[in-house]
């Protein structure tokens, strides 16, 4: 383990960040997904959704929640790391979102100590986009 | 991005069937359904754009290594094409995601997807699909696992 995992305790938050949503960072995120649906690129179509405009990927902002959890768990976050969410609300091109966790539980199993987190997305507006729990072994 | 189908016969009844009927495989598909497996190996141009979608200065260096976020994104969209939600007049929405990851992996690494529908209901007129997927590694070892839960609405069915 190491010493910042070693000194974590619940109720500690996460590093969290914030993130503008640019159009850019969606249609970067089309190419790198092969997601292309037009009510993510295409104004003219999304203007006739149910949204009334362009949206971001929902994977897209949980892409940014989990840059979150490597970034807090270098080490473990990518080996043996599980997460659960839900999507709540679209985000759209131009908000800035806050991605946050904090510890909820730690937890000893016989394959160490393991951390349970809740972990969003939030809007500008306050409400999440995406919201839920990840667990990340310590160790 | 390649596409590997399966060959059964069961799917490959559903598929014609699905073409003759102009209908989304969502409409009809029975939990046990088999997708894939879907080849998701990522190359170094889609790493970039993930880099470039994601990344900030706070981002860590993952080297020659990817999210695996990024693998459970390629194969939710080879899933959505298949179940046909990209067809006009469906208003798809992603309600839930679960991802269970093993170990890194490396750009250009070959990865395969194979999913399996676990539900499939009507409520309120609306489809709620959810679609478990297992991830291999080249030599047929589980790495990791997602389910992603799909709701959709505006569907004839």
């Amino acid at each position: 383990m190491t010493s910042s995992n070693s000194q974590r305790a619940v109720g500690d938050a996460l590093k969290s960040f914030e993130r503008t949503i640019t159009q850019d960072r969606v249609d970067a995120y089309a190419e790198a997904s092969g997601d292309h649906n037009p009510i993510h690129l295409d104004e003219s179509y999304a203007s006739t959704t149910q949204f009334g405009t362009r949206i971001s990927h929902g994977m897209l902002s949980l892409a940014l929640v989990t840059e979150m959890l490597a970034i807090n768990f270098p080490d473990t976050w990518h080996n043996g790391g599980k997460l659960k969410v839900r999507f709540s609300a679209p985000v759209f091109p131009g908000e800035t979102v806050v991605i946050y966790g904090e510890i909820m539980l730690i937890d000893e199993s016989d394959a160490g100590l393991i951390v349970t987190c809740s972990i969003g997305c939030k809007k500008p507006d306050g409400t999440n986009a995406v919201s839920g729990r990840a667990t990340v072994p310590l160790e | 991005m390649s596409v590997l189908r399966s060959s059964s016969t069961p799917n490959r009844q559903l598929d014609i069937l699905r073409i003759l009927l102009s209908t989304p495989l969502i409409s009809i598909a029975e939990v046990g359904h088999q997708f894939g497996p879907y080849n998701v190996t990522i190359p170094s141009v889609r790493a970039n754009a993930y880099a470039a979608a994601v990344g900030g200065d706070e981002s860590p260096d993952y080297g020659d290594s990817l999210a695996p976020i990024m693998v459970v994104a390629a194969a939710l969209t080879e899933l959505i094409k298949d179940l046909g939600l990209f067809s006009g007049g469906l208003q798809t929405v992603h309600a839930g995601q679960e991802v269970n990851w093993v170990r890194q992996i490396k750009i250009g690494e070959k990865v395969y997807a194979a999913g399996r529908l676990s539900a499939n209901s009507i409520r309120r007129g609306n489809h709620f699909a959810t679609v478990s997927v297992s991830y291999t590694d080249s030599s047929g070892t589980e790495i990791g696992t997602s389910s992603s839960t799909i709701i959709v609405s505006g569907e004839a069915s």
